[in-house]
């Protein structure tokens, strides 16, 4: 395969400019992640940027996995429950989304039936709908649908908030993965036609495969969507998350910021690590197999 | 093997007719080369007969069994893409052991299907790479040996050797040719390039426009083609058309400018026929004796005067240019002369190989008293 090489015609010192830029308008943004994971690792909080007031402990981690938050009137808080829960709704919202967008995006990249630029199109105004102005309407099926039985409800809660939060990814979710399906040549999907595949087979074995950089975008946004939503989640779900945990703390009036700031880093944690193991992935735009 | 026959087959895309009414029979074992200009409906008129698109009328037959309805995988025929159409996630063994994979065929027996076809390619070392990995040359052997390792009744190859460099394409070439003839199987080409029709088949098929112009041995649709289409498609440089009045007297010639030029015996008796006041004159540029003084020219032979446009040497030969009047032709003389723009020329055309053709309909004037 061709290395891509940038065009050689700009100069050193004007890249020098741009990369200060950047650095610069970045600067509020590292500022500010900066002193919260280093608020995490002391025991006062670091954010009026005095140097003297950081003094180094790990109390702060093994609290807040203690699940020892003194300040809200001596309830314990589970935090490694809530990460698992955070957990489970950001997987569940990431496994329907894809499921649903893998079949949903192939059928409208490479299905002619009638009406499909109008589901299209009705998909992107879907798309431009926010959440919140659903939220009504999404809350009066999930009272007239909760089950009765107390701990029955409580995975129903779970089950309702992963697809209602999937629903609110799914359109531009298609839009992106249709885009992939569109970029696969036809002559791809023929040959295996050609050699006997059924369409579900060819969908499987063979497009799938080829869309795997869109698959795990999809996967990855829809991931941090049920990973940071906080409306969904404090409507639905009788169990509480990051988000909502750390929601309700941050207002308390004994709340000890060092520790809120170390949930606050465990909460950034998985979008950073996630883009950091995808990055590969997102970037490789491999169609190997078509030269020209 | 089978052989296979379109009736009546016509393709439309909406209100554009790709394919239109096309008759066209390709024996077993024959090796027939679809050629036409791009979005002439050669492909279309493949893919009508793999099965990838279905007719809008007309019937398709393999020997005598009706396939115009039956899904590809139903069809066994092997095709080849130009872009190769390789599964790129899988490796080249994968690749050409899918279409057995999808018919369960029992592992051994793939295992050996398959290295038997790699071999015939030559391809064995190759089989633990991914497609990515290979030159544009061993993915196209590698996408003959997926169509070959199920045993297709028919091979359909779409352009196969247009992403090739010119080098390596003349040398697969004469490998497929081969190939296809220590098989035996039934083969179908569509190419846009005419050397590479006249090299390969066995009969060439010109299409344009949806419609078949000829269908005939290389060596007819090359000396005698049916219309001006198929004499200034095939050629390289193509066949050179000029206008000419035609005199009836004690005997017919044709008046090109203030130059007459004898016709021999056929087309004098054709042109009492058919009484046409007009013609068009073609010729093949290697057709033409290029003389630089009339002193050259032998007595009774006729000549055509004209003036030197380009002068383009090509080695062997060398490519000119000729203004004819209004007309610009291509004619090969040898390089033993030294050409200059400008320079008045004589052409004297070998009468036994010039063509006549009727201004109107553009068919060619032996064609034309036949029908």
């Amino acid at each position: 395969m061709m290395q891509l090489w940038d065009v050689e015609v700009k100069s050193r010192k004007i890249e020098i400019v741009l990369i200060l830029a950047v650095l610069l308008a970045s600067l509020p943004l590292i500022l500010n992640y900066g002193l919260l994971i280093l608020s995490s690792f002391s025991t006062e909080m670091v954010t009026n940027l005095d140097p003297t007031s950081f003094r180094p402990t790990i109390d702060n981690w093994i609290l807040l996995f203690e699940g020892r938050l003194s300040v809200t009137g001596g309830v314990r808080e589970d935090v490694v429950r809530y990460t698992i829960n955070t957990a489970i709704v950001a997987l569940g919202v990431a496994g329907v989304v894809v499921l649903v967008s893998v079949m949903a995006g192939y059928a409208m990249s490479r299905m002619n039936f009638k009406g499909r630029s109008l589901i299209m199109q009705l998909i992107l105004l879907l798309h431009a709908f926010p959440g919140v102005a659903l939220i009504i309407a999404v809350y009066l099926i999930f009272r007239a649908t909760l089950p009765s039985d107390i701990e029955l409800a409580r995975i129903y809660s779970f089950a309702y908030v992963i697809v209602a939060r999937a629903a609110l990814e799914i359109p531009m979710s298609i839009w992106l993965i249709k885009g992939f399906f569109d970029r696969v040549p036809w002559e791809v999907e023929w040959a295996a036609i050609i050699d006997g595949a059924s369409r579900l087979r060819v969908w499987r074995e063979v497009m799938l495969p080829m869309v795997k950089p869109g698959i795990a975008a999809i996967a990855i946004f829809a991931f941090l969507a049920g990973w940071e939503d906080l409306i969904y989640v404090r409507t639905f779900l009788f169990d509480r998350t990051l988000a909502t945990y750390i929601e309700s703390n941050i207002n308390v009036e004994f709340a000890y910021m060092p520790l809120l700031a170390a949930a606050g880093t465990l909460y950034l944690l998985p979008t950073i690590l996630f883009f950091i193991l995808t990055q590969r992935l997102l970037l490789e735009t491999s169609t190997g197999g078509i030269k020209g | 093997m089978v052989s296979v026959r379109l009736e009546k087959v016509t393709k439309k895309f909406g209100k554009v007719v790709a394919v239109n009414n096309v008759d066209l029979e390709i024996e077993e074992g024959e090796f027939m080369a679809l050629l036409g200009p791009s979005g002439s409906g050669k492909s279309t008129l493949l893919y009508l007969i793999a099965g990838i698109y279905k007719p809008t009328s007309g019937k398709i037959f393999f020997d005598d069994h009706d396939v115009t309805n039956l899904p590809p995988r139903e069809r066994n025929v092997g095709l080849v893409f130009q872009n190769y159409a390789l599964y790129p996630h899988m490796k080249v063994y994968d690749n050409i052991a899918f279409p057995l994979k999808i018919k369960k065929v029992p592992k051994e027996e793939i295992r050996r299907k398959v290295f038997e076809v790699a071999k015939l390619l030559r391809i064995e070392h190759l089989l633990d790479r991914y497609p990515g990995q290979l030159s544009g040359g061993q993915q196209q052997r590698v996408a003959i040996a997926r169509a070959l390792v199920k045993e297709p009744q028919v091979l359909l190859l779409d352009e196969p050797l247009s992403n090739l460099d010119a080098l390596l394409r003349v040398s697969v070439r004469s490998e497929l040719k081969r190939l296809q003839k220590n098989l035996g199987i039934t083969a179908i080409y569509v190419t846009h390039d005419q050397a590479e029709a006249m090299a390969l088949a066995d009969r060439i098929a010109i299409i344009n426009e949806g419609v078949i112009q000829q269908v005939d041995l290389p060596e007819v649709v090359y000396n005698r083609p049916k219309n001006m289409f198929v004499g200034g498609f095939i050629g390289n440089p193509p066949m050179n058309f000029v206008e000419a009045g035609v005199e009836y007297n004690e005997t017919v010639k044709l008046i090109v400018g203030e130059d007459s030029v004898w016709l021999p015996q056929e087309y004098i008796e054709i042109l009492r026929k058919l009484k046409l006041q007009k013609v068009v004159l073609g010729f093949r540029p290697e057709d033409v004796l290029v003389l630089k003084d009339e002193s050259q020219v032998e007595p009774g032979s006729s000549v055509i005067r004209g003036e030197i446009f380009t002068v383009e040497p090509m080695g062997r030969e060398v490519l000119l240019t000729i203004m004819i009047g209004e007309t610009m032709v291509k004619v090969y003389a040898p390089p033993t002369q030294y050409y200059s723009m400008g320079d008045k020329v004589f052409l004297q055309i070998n009468p036994a190989k010039l063509r006549l053709f009727d201004p109107d309909t553009t068919i060619a004037l032996e064609y034309l008293v036949k029908t």
